[in-house]
């Protein structure tokens, strides 16, 4: 009986540890403890046997019963614990829950980028009129008295304002870089600062055309500053908008208030200059001109061009977002859809 | 522009090895940007010359014939051919299986097989001249004719490139990227650039040399329009086709061969960038006279259209009548005709912004006029007529100039121009030895001439119509010629000026930040311009707002004077697709009732101001939570960006507000907004069917930034706080406000209530007529101790017996 016994305990304790759920354990208890149960079937041998041995074994029987019994409570304690507080077909394959968050335009977010990539190497932010005279939409920026560009098919005139003399002549800017003036005009030399912001032309639109647009100007001047350097500015400011080293290239290229005047391409990023039809297989990507600023547009900000000189560069916000994100509709900028704008969060 | 390889080497000899995408780049990085290289000889791949030995009849097909085909090294073959006009001993084309065509001219390429045709094999395919794409040159009436080049001197089995010369490169320049340079605009020009690049010697054309003839009559009535006028009379002329060689380079670039004496005219402008024109001699009544047009003067042009003059058109004339629109198109009737046997041959110089203003008044732009435009030189007109008169000799040896005249009015004068070369060092950044500056300047036409500092520079005629002037012109020729790519990366030095503190702009960011981020805005970008549509629904009247005078459409002259409609315009587009959102813009508005200088005192603005504009949209049930969420995110603005709090007014009603919700926006004693809900009258009107719309107004520019962070730290409690939650009845017009002040009253340093807040109102069945529900949350606590049970209920009953006292209030529960 005492084989039995040490039998028992040993069995029992594997089936406890063995019972994955509290029904099972349950079964486990009352085959060992129940009326029927092995224990008790023990229990009942006991005054069958010989007086001598009965207080013995009774009392080796109750200790088994008892081990028994303190080993389920603390098996069924673990299971509780370690049983899932839900249904067990709870699913977790369901989505997730977003948090509601809105969205800054993605130009915005573009510019914000660029705006710190510039502040970072000590620039200022500025910002002019959108409606200017014709004087400093042009004349202050070198473009001749019959430039295509100040005519009404290029420009957006106010009514009322669109005869008189080049300071009367009132327009939605054609661009930011009569802003730049504004600003040398009213600081002090040596500059360093950008003027993001949007700028409209009269045309007619498509995919690749808009007529209100955002740029983002940046001009630095200073006693002596080389194309070379301007090329280095371009270079480190692309590579911490684009995470990465961008190459840049700069070539021949003509525009009124620069001299020389450059266009400027970046290495096609979806390539890597191997050629692709973003680039057309060129493998470069025109994205901005800029140049020294022309002798007359320092001249007209009050500075000497023997003295002074810089680099501007302008760069195109819309085509860098859309490479940014392969939009293929410049439109959709201004589109006001959620549904779009809802993409760059 | 496209641009002939070939024709390019008659005028600057390049190395049988030059590397064309070398060429292509070198010419992109320092002249203008070539868009593409394309080889033309590579179209013509397994198409060679074939000569039909013996043309039988097809077994099974009528239409069809059978040619014995030689195709050179000794080889006969057989090709089923359907051409009508086929002949024994006739040189024709032969697509050898591989190459590729267009089947008739029409849909892709396709790659030609061997193959049966009708049950009988053919090698290939004979084609006609529509087929690979040379229907210019061999212009064919019969659609089932097939391209015959008996002519062309070339023995069977020649490659078809190379028997039509057609082994050439295309070079495709993008226009924008040469609009500053008249001298690029032909051959010549990107030959010499060419030179200049590889330091290569440019060819002359030989130069013309009148014989003694009789005085041409020609006149120049305005010399500033027209500075220059040449006038040949040339006989011995008749139409007949150009030579092949002519043709097929006129066709390359682009433009189309019609007979000798206009493709004269238009292979020396591709050459050398000048137009002529030639005139019919005997239409041409006693004399040349360059003029403007008289008001309503009719000429037909050579395209058919018929204009009525103004008197800013220069045109052509003779004795009689206008003839030619100058610098833009010859007239229908006296240019070139069938008969023509003596020409009036114009090589001339017109102003610029003339031509540009008659080409555009009349929507007539051509090859001649867009090369005007850009401001030829007149030194030019000597090189078009070498050139032109060696071509007649060519073409018609018999020809006579029989009188001649060229009235060289305003000659141009050569810009002279100084350079310090320690100036051009410091800019560059490098020093450039003087003869390669020299070689390089002087390839290109210039004079340079060095004394000590200073490098003296004559430009060339054809660069000092305004494209070179100042020194500043010189260092770019110097520096692209150069090479722009071997100039080394030299690192910014600048003088550090401080750290960059700018308050406003960083308060703009913060500010949409706020919005974007914490309260789960989007931000919208719209036009400058709204559609009157809106307009009308948001605006009382247009008083004060601007308009454009060529706006983009009938109905969006205005431009925003506030940001709203264009923001409601959102809201309805947007309404479709979500049925709760909220936007918002940041953008200048234009007040033109307010004139400001604040720049220059002569330039007189309108005031404009940086707007933020914001929708709130959602269901129309609960219109006072959307009125209460815009509420909070303005209210909570300035806390959570750092500057001067506002304040909520109600003073003045905005014209597109509802009746009664609606607050403005103050900031001390100034006005800078409003809030409230979109009246039902104006969403109908902006086409917003199901949502309500709360809208939001402010203006950035009165913002107040702090300096930095003011919030000061407070002590956690050290005893606890207690909420103590009071419901009662009130008049439905009391308002919180009142409720607020009233419970409250003046705070004071150990009162034992803290605050107190809106936790529920509400208006129903449960409640009688003309009264709310009201519950609050009284919050009761001190600095010293742990208040008893009974010390709260005194706080709490004096709250009640002010609210009974003063409001007239009705406790419910407590």
């Amino acid at each position: 009986m005492k084989d039995k016994l040490e039998q028992l305990l040993q069995d029992g304790s594997a089936q406890i540890a063995a019972a994955q759920s509290e029904s099972a354990l349950q079964e486990v208890k009352v085959a060992l403890l129940g009326k029927q149960g092995a224990v008790t079937a023990l229990l009942k041998e006991v005054p069958k046997l010989d007086v001598s041995l009965r207080p013995e074994m009774g009392k080796a029987v109750n200790t088994v019963k008892n081990a028994l019994s303190e080993q389920i409570e603390a098996r069924r304690e673990e299971l509780k614990l370690k049983a899932s507080e839900i249904s067990p077909d709870f699913d977790c394959t369901l989505p997730g829950i977003s948090p509601k968050i809105g969205g800054l335009h993605p130009i915005t977010q573009m510019c914000y980028d660029l705006n710190d990539a510039f502040r970072s190497m000590g620039f200022e932010v500025f910002s002019g009129p959108e409606v200017c005279s014709e004087y400093f939409a042009f004349d202050n920026l070198n473009f001749p008295p019959n430039h295509p560009a100040r005519e009404s098919m290029d420009t957006y005139w106010l009514e009322g304002h669109d005869k008189g003399s080049a300071y009367e002549k009132l327009c939605l800017r054609p661009h930011l870089t009569g802003d730049s003036v504004r600003y040398m005009q009213t600081h002090k030399p040596p500059f360093r600062f950008v003027y993001p912001g949007r700028v409209y032309r009269n045309e007619t639109t498509d995919a690749r055309h808009e007529r209100a647009f955002f740029q983002y100007e940046a001009l630095i001047v200073d006693k002596d500053f080389t194309f070379t350097a301007g090329k280095v500015m371009i270079k480190s400011i692309l590579s911490k908008v684009f995470g990465k080293d961008v190459p840049v290239r700069m070539r021949a290229g003509f525009f009124p208030f620069v001299e020389p005047g450059f266009e400027i391409d970046m290495g096609c990023l979806v390539c890597g200059g191997k050629g692709c039809s973003v680039c057309k297989n060129v493998g470069w990507i025109e994205i901005m001109p800029g140049g020294t600023p022309h002798p007359n547009v320092l001249r007209s900000a009050g500075l000497d061009p023997d003295e002074y000189t810089g680099f501007y560069v302008n760069i195109s916000l819309d085509r860098l977002v859309m490479m940014r994100y392969g939009v293929d509709d410049v439109r959709l900028f201004h589109s006001t859809d959620l549904r779009f704008l809802d993409q760059f969060k | 522009m496209k641009l002939s390889l070939n024709w390019i080497k008659d005028f600057v000899k390049l190395p049988d090895d030059m590397d064309l995408s070398r060429l292509a780049y070198d010419l992109t990085m320092s002249t203008v940007e070539v868009e593409g290289v394309h080889d033309l000889g590579k179209q013509f791949d397994g198409i060679i010359v074939g000569k039909i030995v013996e043309v039988l009849p097809h077994p099974n097909a009528d239409k069809l014939r059978i040619c014995r085909t030689d195709i050179g090294g000794g080889e006969i073959k057989e090709i089923v051919c359907g051409g009508s006009n086929l002949e024994e001993n006739m040189k024709v084309v032969v697509a050898c299986p591989g190459a590729m065509v267009r089947w008739h001219g029409e849909g892709d390429l396709v790659e030609i097989k061997n193959a049966k045709l009708r049950g009988v094999a053919s090698f290939g395919m004979i084609c006609a001249a529509v087929e690979i794409g040379l229907s210019d040159l061999f212009p064919c009436d019969d659609d089932h004719g097939i391209m015959d080049i008996t002519h062309i001197d070339a023995p069977a089995g020649t490659p078809l490139a190379k028997a039509l010369d057609l082994d050439d490169m295309i070079l495709e320049i993008d226009n924008k990227s040469m609009t500053n340079r008249p001298d690029l605009w032909g051959h010549y020009g990107i030959a010499r650039e060419i030179a200049a690049l590889y330091d290569l010697p440019l060819l002359p054309i030989e130069k013309f040399v009148a014989q003694e003839v009789e005085e041409f009559d020609v006149r120049i009535a305005d010399t500033e329009r027209c500075p220059r006028y040449i006038g040949a009379k040339i006989e011995g002329l008749y139409v007949k086709p150009s030579p092949f060689q002519m043709q097929s380079r006129i066709w390359r670039v682009g433009m189309r061969p019609i007979n000798a004496l206009v493709d004269v005219t238009n292979y020396v402008m591709l050459a050398v960038g000048q137009p002529t024109h030639a005139f019919d001699s005997d239409h041409i009544q006693d004399y040349i006279e360059v003029r403007r047009a008289s008001e309503g003067e009719v000429l037909r042009l050579l395209n058919d259209k018929e204009l009525a003059l103004s008197t800013d058109d220069l045109v052509i004339a003779d004795a009689k009548e206008a003839v030619a629109l100058a610098g833009v198109m010859g007239g229908a009737k006296d240019s070139i005709l069938p008969e023509t046997e003596r020409v009036i041959l114009e090589v001339a110089n017109f102003e610029s912004k003339g031509v540009r203003r008659t080409a555009l008044r009349y929507d007539n732009r051509t090859e001649a006029s867009s090369r005007y435009e850009k401001a030829i030189d007149p030194e030019r007109c000597d090189q078009a007529l070498s050139l032109a008169m060696a071509l007649f000799k060519e073409l018609y040896p018999e020809m006579k100039v029989t009188a001649f005249k060229d009235v060289y009015a305003s000659k141009l004068e050569r810009k002279e121009i100084d350079v310090e070369l320690s100036w051009l060092e410091r800019r560059l950044g490098k020093r450039i030895p003087n003869e390669v500056i020299a070689g390089k300047l002087g390839i290109m036409g210039y004079e340079v001439s060095f004394d000590g500092d200073k490098m003296h520079v004559v430009v060339p005629t054809w660069r000092s119509t305004g494209d070179v002037s100042i020194k500043a012109d010189i260092m770019e020729e110097v520096a692209r010629m150069y090479g722009y790519e071997n100039f080394e990366a030299t690192a910014i030095t600048t003088s550090f000026l401080g750290a960059i503190n700018q308050l406003d702009w960083d308060l703009i960011r913060r500010v949409k930040e706020y919005m974007a981020f914490r309260c789960n805005m989007q931000e919208i970008f719209t036009y400058p311009w709204m559609s009157d549509e809106f307009v009308n629904a948001i605006l009382p009247d247009t008083e004060g707002t601007l308009a454009l005078a060529t706006p983009p459409a009938p109905d969006e002259k205005y431009v925003r004077s506030t940001l709203l409609p264009n923001i409601c315009k959102a809201v309805q587009k947007n309404e479709r697709n979500f049925d709760e959102f909220a936007l918002f813009e940041e953008a200048q508005i234009f007040n033109g009732s307010k004139t400001v200088c604040p720049y220059d005192e002569n330039e007189k603005l309108p005031l404009q101001e940086r707007h933020l504009g914001c929708a709130f949209a959602g269901k129309a049930d609960d219109i006072a939570a959307l009125f209460r969420a815009a509420k909070g995110i303005i209210g909570d603005m300035p806390r959570y960006t750092h500057m001067e709090s506002f304040t909520f007014k109600k003073d003045e009603k905005p014209y597109w507000a509802d009746e009664v919700v609606w607050l403005n926006i103050y900031l001390g004693d100034k006005k800078i907004g409003d809030l409230g809900l979109l009246s039902k009258k104006a969403a109908l009107a902006c086409g917003i069917k199901v949502l309500s719309t709360v809208l939001v107004e402010l203006n950035m520019d009165a913002f107040v930034p702090f300096k930095s962070r003011t919030n000061r730290f407070e002590h956690l409690p050290e005893f606890p706080m207690n909420d103590y939650d009071l419901s009662f009845l009130v008049d439905r017009s009391v308002k919180w406000e009142d409720i607020y002040k009233t419970v409250l009253g003046k705070k004071s340093e150990g009162a034992l209530l803290k605050d107190v807040k809106f936790v529920d109102e509400y208006m129903g069945k449960q409640v009688p007529e003309g009264k709310k529900s009201v519950t609050i949350r009284l919050v009761i606590g001190s600095g010293e101790k742990t208040l008893t049970g009974a010390e709260i209920e005194t706080v709490a009953n004096s709250a009640i017996k002010k609210l009974s006292k003063v409001l007239g209030a009705d406790i419910r529960s407590k």
